[in-house]
């Protein structure tokens, strides 16, 4: 029987929705974690699984029950949490406090019996902290305290454990001592362990299976070379990396270096056609290395507009909300004759703007580089006769470069 | 330690009794006068005991609810509120009617204050702690103002009652309102020992609490219920004493430690001792002018107050 199961689950705070159609089961003794970019869901998959966040659609079940069937101090004795830091301004000692755990295991006026003293020696024991547990617990160090959030959630006894980024404020010493020490509890306690992380290597090294998660979504769930695809990455993290597979080893990923202009390395002038923000993180890039940008025609108010004016970049603006008129077109076309290259980022096409396509057809005419970005190129023709897709097939035809991400403009732009 | 502080009740109670206004003296309980004045003594002492009681718990409770060690009932308005309800009571001639009538206008406006304070702290569906605290000491302040206004319209005969009330008096005249409070009291302090292993878990935070198998909603209610209560009953019996709910319970977690299932009934007891053995100096000190209660409980709370913000600054508790 799975540990946890996970069916179908959207979750949101008040308006903003966090999780869509989260699938997911975790079978018993196994360790998962949930990777994405800050803000994708990962920490919410957590709190739903404790029901702290009841799910809008979907249901989560702990060893098979709902987990709204299962009440609080039940609850407790399932699944136990560490959260990334735990805080408390009453001045217990660290025994006192890893003895919460036991807080759902007895009657409310029961005293503690044998079996909860027995249940925190233990947890003392394991997390290394029985000649601490009379030091207050304000004093502990980092690593001490992840230790003794992680004894107070093994004092509950559960079956599940849940963390919270339980790395996040350690040192590379208790990064790697806190995970063996995980490791060791999965393996002796046959614990089921699920973890939020942002150490993607930390995660591919200890944890059976990786969830990596994007904008609320579940983007891939397998092993981490499943997982940990250079592709998949660059898409979710939008950032460049490099993976390495090593037989026997688990996959290692390091960033890619952000391109930049060598010390020899030729400014060009680059024209960018965008709108809509599909050309700001460009834009940036292209002042960031140091090229010479220009773009247009946008209408003002555009984010595009908005980003070249934040970063000096010379634009050719129309007036906001209109259909691009002759005057901004021309004022563009000058601008674009200087360019070296000339970049169609990810717009969509209308009627309203589908004239642009004309100063990327006279700049491979004229001999300069055209790039063309091809994310969702058929999704994004919304001229009445559909133009535009094949006008932009053509440049490409014609030689014009195919690109996805902005790195990508920068590496061709140094290269030839 | 409990079993140490339960014998030395008797002890201070006992060691109080024999304080009067006219210097340590038995009166003698063969005369009418002598009883008399035993049994007026004999009642004071039990009022102050169980305001003190009441007191040092409804303290100790709100710093745990509040996750605050500086919360009190003055901080959250609650003694303000039930203070402004008490003298609209006395203002209005309701007390002398009936003995319930001061303690329920006490618990009301306290209990209003509260929710007030509460509703304000809530925003988007959340409550945080420094809401609650800023607008406790707010809607304190404002309480206090609206006391002062009534003070002002108050006649002469009505303004030296609230007056004397105000300072903090124990000189309790109607058993029943003693018997109505200690019961109120005793009702309170019974719920928030059941709730005392919640309190702890509490102080992790309200989501910590929940994967301990706790409601943090029900369990910050009823906490938060039972210390009005507690300071109305308080109020009602004594007016407005300060600075036991802070002092008692500080001192009572160095002794004890901070879990509540023990701190709870020491701070009662020792809550109960303390306010007694103040009142006694109160009465003797400058003898036979009486001071009032209340002025020597702030004497010795307010530096008390002062030195453990300094040990929190120096980064006791962070």
């Amino acid at each position: 029987m799975n540990a946890i199961e996970l069916q179908n689950i959207s979750a949101a705070y008040r308006e903003c929705d966090v999780l869509h159609d989260v699938t997911l089961a975790v079978a018993e003794g196994e360790w998962l974690a949930l990777l994405g970019p800050n803000g994708t869901g990962k920490s919410t998959v957590l709190r739903v699984i404790t029901g702290l966040l009841p799910a809008r659609a979907g249901q989560a079940l702990l060893g098979g029950r709902d987990i709204r069937a299962i009440s609080g101090a039940e609850r407790a004795r399932l699944v136990a949490v560490v959260p990334q830091e735990i805080s408390t301004p009453l001045p217990f000692t660290v025994g006192e406090l890893v003895a919460l755990g036991r807080s759902s295991a007895h009657g409310r006026l029961a005293r503690a019996g044998a079996a909860d003293r027995r249940a925190i020696e233990r947890a003392l024991a394991y997390t290394d902290l029985l000649e601490l547990r009379d030091r207050p617990f304000g004093e502990l160090s980092g690593g001490e305290r992840q230790r003794a959030a992680i004894a107070l959630a093994l004092a509950q006894e559960t079956r599940i454990l849940l963390l919270d980024e339980p790395t996040a404020h350690l040192d590379l010493n208790h990064q790697w001592e806190i995970l063996r020490l995980l490791e060791r509890l999965r393996r002796e306690c046959q614990l089921t362990i699920v973890m939020t992380s942002h150490d993607l290597n930390l995660a591919a090294e200890f944890c059976s299976r990786l969830a990596l998660f994007d904008h609320g979504r579940l983007a891939a769930l397998g092993a981490p070379a499943e997982v940990l695809r250079e592709d998949l990455l660059r898409e979710v993290y939008h950032c460049d990396v490099r993976v390495r597979h090593e037989s026997g080893r688990a996959p290692e990923v390091r960033p890619e270096r952000r391109p930049q202009l060598a010390a020899g390395g030729r400014v060009r002038k680059v024209h960018v056609l965008a709108g809509g923000g599909s050309g700001a993180e460009l834009l940036r890039l292209l002042v960031l290395t140091g090229h010479q940008a220009s773009c247009g025609p946008l209408n003002m108010g555009d984010s595009d507009a908005q980003a070249a004016a934040a970063l000096d970049v010379s634009a050719a603006l129309e007036k906001p909300f209109s259909p691009l008129g002759p005057e901004a077109l021309d004022a563009a076309r000058r601008l674009a004759a200087e360019a070296e290259a000339l970049v169609l980022a990810e717009v969509p096409f209308g009627s309203g703007n589908v004239a642009v396509l004309a100063l990327a057809e006279e700049a491979l005419a004229r001999g300069a580089r055209v790039l063309v970005n091809t994310r969702h190129l058929e999704q994004r023709d919304f001229t009445p006769q559909r133009v535009a897709l094949p006008r932009l097939k053509a440049l490409l035809d014609r030689g014009a470069i195919a690109w996805q991400h902005a790195d990508e403009v920068i590496r061709a732009l140094e290269t030839g | 330690m409990l079993w140490l502080l339960a014998a030395l009740v008797p002890l201070v109670l006992g060691g109080a009794l024999l304080f009067g206004g006219a210097g340590a003296l038995w009166p003698d309980p063969r005369t009418e006068l002598g009883r008399a004045l035993l049994q007026l003594r004999l009642y004071r002492v039990l009022c102050g005991f169980v305001v003190g009681a009441g007191l040092a718990v409804a303290g100790a409770v709100l710093q745990a609810l509040l996750r605050n060690p500086l919360a009190e009932p003055y901080v959250l308005g609650v003694s303000s509120g039930a203070g402004l309800g008490a003298a609209l009571v006395i203002m209005l001639g309701l007390a002398a009617r009936s003995a319930f009538a001061l303690p329920a206008g006490a618990f009301l406006c306290a209990l209003a204050t509260l929710a007030l304070v509460y509703a304000l702290a809530r925003q988007h569906g959340r409550t945080s702690i420094y809401g609650l605290l800023l607008s406790g000491v707010i809607l304190s302040s404002v309480a206090s103002s609206l006391l002062m206004l009534l003070l002002s319209l108050a006649s002469t005969e009505g303004l030296h009652g609230i007056t004397w009330w105000l300072l903090g008096n124990l000189q309790s005249d109607s058993p029943a309102t003693l018997a109505l409070g200690s019961a109120l009291i005793a009702v309170s302090f019974a719920v928030v020992w059941w709730l005392a292993r919640d309190l702890d878990a509490l102080t992790l935070g309200p989501e910590m609490a929940h994967h301990l198998g706790i409601s943090p909603a029900l369990v910050t209610v009823l906490g938060l219920g039972c210390a009005t209560l507690l300071t109305a009953a308080a109020v009602a019996m004594s007016g407005l004493i300060g600075f036991v709910g802070l002092i008692v319970p500080h001192a009572l977690r160095t002794l004890v430690g901070p879990g509540h299932r023990r701190l709870l009934p020491t701070a009662a007891l020792a809550g109960g001792c303390f306010l007694v053995a103040c009142d006694a100096f109160a009465r003797t000190a400058f003898a036979p002018i009486e001071v009032p209660v209340g002025v020597v409980t702030a004497l010795l709370g307010g530096p008390f107050f002062l030195w453990l913000l300094r040990r929190r600054a120096a980064g006791w508790m962070e």
